[in-house]
């Protein structure tokens, strides 16, 4: 019977990922977050900080301790736009491949 | 009538026999004849039309079985207006269901139906549906299991049990699940899906159900007037259809079918031929093999049963007596189990105004009771049910006659499968010979099935390969036929290799099975855990070393969460727990939320196809 099968492959069917595909998806969402939070307190403009000095972004600006070279601007933007692309990706391609690591060794075993 | 150009090697006239002049072996010497192939057509019975014939009674039509004309496969329907034109009608049906003194509307309406049997059924009706939901009986073996798990225990007693044992002759729990699986074949959940997902194709599937269940076409003078149009055309283009000519012997030579030998008219005649299309009961078929075929398949042959149907048409002096072009009987206490209101189907199918034609349909088999009463008595009997129904008083009924039909519904028991298979393991040595119709293949084909099988066999004696088991196993071969004519047949032939089962799936039914399958919960939320805990852990050894008079005073922060963080070697590590941690609860949460929510939407389109299904159910049985 075709279709009882057919709905009972759909039914015990395991999703794999596609992990080149979760990494870019994952690394364009994050290199884009970044470089919107980035363009918008940039045109947002310098607020009043406790301290009593007019600053950009100073808490998006702790980003540069890891993302060398960052800064809330707009060429900061771009170049976090680039680190958050490759942390996204590598994360997102790592999250695919480890999860279907698991999924084929539990098939196996 | 046109003929095929594309035509190369084609048999030379009266060299193609086909046995039967029903609407598979009509079809096939028509579409021969399209080809400029004449042939011969060999009917054990005086009438064409087989079991789509129309039987004449002092003017009065009646039809066997009730023919709604109704097709996907474009290549059939073109056929039915050709022959027909401006004699096809198109007719509304409207049909109840009579249970209980009462009507039910048909196709269901469960708000109907539910009012109808009052609260006690109604509260069970609910209940035995949730219970079937909930423990659904497994393994699924027989048809009163198939419906059941779909519809309820309770709705199943009440609706589907007493008809179908009434039409099939045999409990419900000795007919197999997989005939159920085949008539309904809407049920698939990956088509509803693919329905679903594609809205394009689901409007026209709508539109289709819709249309078989609102309306139908249907000649003037019922089904057998498009088969005796055929028969005029092939009698007056060259062919030769012999009426009252039984087979008697098909006779074999080198795997091949050289001649057959008929009685007719009391005469003994050879038909030779290079190809041979058969639509007579395969049962019959074999038993005529000379020489006879193996001890084995002549067993399986005679373990292939049908069942048996009779009509008692009675002439009604009333114009109108009920709206239905038939009604179904699902009520215990009488045997007949519909009735056809033939003025509804026509109004040419009788021949005074004031009067109305009732078919009372009785399904029985060969011999048994039923079948074997006198005609007054079944007269008789068509009258009294009548009136017990309260359609018709019994003082209306002025006249009526019997028509029986051996051989109406191949019966799917458990053993049919297996005998079948011995058989076309058999027939498939024989080059020659095609199994056609429905009696011809042992399968409950329609009228449509069967002109496609005769179609295809057609194809096949010019040079094509098509497998004629396919028609009626597999969904995808009507629409693929409805779509262009000539260029389906030859996309079906590669799409339908001749082998008994297909193995290739549809890349979309793949790609749907792919996108809606689960989520593996603990590997989705390992693979989370470990990420999260490798960002923070890259984090902190990554401030450790870049060093500096405080070092990650804002990472620092996350000890406010993670008791005992800080940003050090020592920190990483238990850093990595806390984010492997709280990444693997996440995942997890993500993975069962995803799974339970496609869940959802799988089993909300399962049963939107279910109910669909639910509607018009009988049709099926």
């Amino acid at each position: 019977m075709t279709n009882r099968s057919d709905e009972e492959k759909l039914l015990e069917a395991v999703a794999l990922l596609n992990a080149k595909m979760l990494g870019l998806i994952l690394g364009i969402s994050f290199g884009l977050m970044i470089f919107i939070v980035t363009i918008w307190l940039v045109i947002k403009g310098p607020q009043l900080s406790p301290s009593g000095q007019y600053v950009v972004g100073p808490h998006l600006q702790l980003l540069s301790q890891f993302f060398i070279g960052y800064s809330v601007s707009y060429i900061g933007s771009i170049i976090g736009f680039i680190y958050g692309f490759a942390v996204g990706t590598i994360s997102g391609g790592l999250i695919g491949w480890i999860y279907n690591g698991i999924v084929l060794l539990r098939q196996k075993y | 009538m046109e003929t095929d150009p594309n035509l190369q090697t084609k048999p030379s006239n009266s060299e193609v026999v086909i046995i039967g002049a029903g609407p598979a072996g009509l079809t096939a010497a028509y579409e021969l004849l399209k080809t400029g192939i004449n042939s011969t057509v060999v009917e054990k019975d005086g009438v064409v039309g087989g079991l789509a014939r129309t039987v004449n009674y002092k003017g009065y039509h009646f039809d066997i079985g009730g023919h709604r004309f109704f097709t996907k496969v474009k290549v059939v329907d073109d056929m039915w207006h050709e022959v027909l034109g401006e004699d096809f009608l198109t007719r509304k049906r409207l049909s109840r269901i009579y249970y209980n003194n009462k009507f039910f509307n048909y196709p269901f309406n469960l708000s109907n139906a539910l009012f109808g049997l009052g609260i006690w059924n109604s509260t069970m009706i609910v209940l035995s549906y949730i219970w079937a939901q909930m423990f659904p009986e497994k393994p699924e073996k027989s048809f009163d299991q198939w419906v059941t798990n779909r519809f309820g225990k309770h709705l199943y007693n009440l609706f589907f049990k007493t008809y179908t044992e009434k039409v099939w002759g045999m409990p419900c729990n000795e007919i197999s699940a997989e005939w159920a699986a085949q008539r309904i074949k809407g049920l698939s959940l990956l088509k509803a899906i693919k329905n679903t997902l594609l809205k394009e194709q689901s409007k026209n599937k709508e539109t289709v159900v819709k249309t078989l269940i609102d309306s139908f076409q249907y000649p003037k003078f019922g089904p057998g007037m498009m088969w005796e149009k055929v028969t005029d055309t092939l009698n007056k283009e060259g062919s030769n259809v012999l009426l009252d000519s039984d087979v008697e012997k098909i006779c074999i030579q080198n795997n091949k079918v050289e001649t057959i030998e008929i009685c007719s008219k009391g005469q003994i005649k050879l038909i030779p031929g290079k190809h041979f299309i058969s639509s007579m009961p395969i049962r019959e078929l074999i038993q005529k093999f000379d020489p006879p075929a193996p001890k084995e398949v002549l067993e399986a042959a005679t373990n292939l049963k049908y069942r048996d149907f009779l009509t008692v048409s009675l002439v009604i002096d009333k114009p109108d007596v009920f709206p239905d072009n038939w009604i179904y009987i699902h009520d215990p206490n009488v045997q007949v189990g519909r009735i056809q209101n033939f003025k509804n189907w026509s109004q040419d199918m009788v021949p005074l105004e004031q009067k109305t034609c009732l078919g009372l349909e009785y399904f029985c088999f060969e011999g048994d009771g039923l079948w074997s009463m006198d005609d007054r008595d079944l007269i008789e009997l068509g009258k009294i049910e009548l009136g017990k129904t309260g359609l018709v008083s019994t003082s209306l009924v002025e006249d009526g006659t019997v028509v029986r039909m051996p051989k109406a519904y191949p019966v799917y028991d458990s053993t049919y499968l297996e005998s079948l298979n011995v058989i076309r393991d058999f027939l498939s040595q024989i080059d020659n010979l095609q199994l056609v119709g429905r009696n011809g293949m042992h399968k409950y084909n329609n009228q449509d099935h069967s002109m496609l099988t005769a179609m295809l066999a057609v194809k096949n004696i010019l040079g094509a390969n098509y497998d004629l088991w396919k028609v009626n196993a597999e969904q995808e071969y009507h629409e693929e036929i409805s779509r262009e004519e000539e260029q389906e047949f030859k996309d079906l032939s590669s799409t339908q290799p001749l082998v008994p089962e297909s193995i290739n799936q549809s890349i979309v039914d793949q790609a749907i099975i792919r996108a809606f399958s689960r989520l593996d919960k603990s590997a989705f939320a390992t693979a989370i855990g470990v990420v999260s805990g490798l960002a923070v852990f890259l984090a902190t050894i990554f401030l450790i070393i870049k060093g500096g008079e405080v070092i990650g005073p804002n990472l620092r922060l996350l000890g406010q969460y993670f008791i005992g963080y800080t940003v050090s070697i020592e920190g990483a590590f238990i850093g990595f727990g806390y984010s492997f941690f709280w990444g693997f609860i996440f995942g997890w949460l993500f993975a069962y939320l995803r799974n339970f929510f496609t869940g959802l939407y799988i089993l909300r389109i399962k049963r939107k196809s279910e109910y669909s299904s639910f509607k018009d159910f009988i049709d099926y049985i």
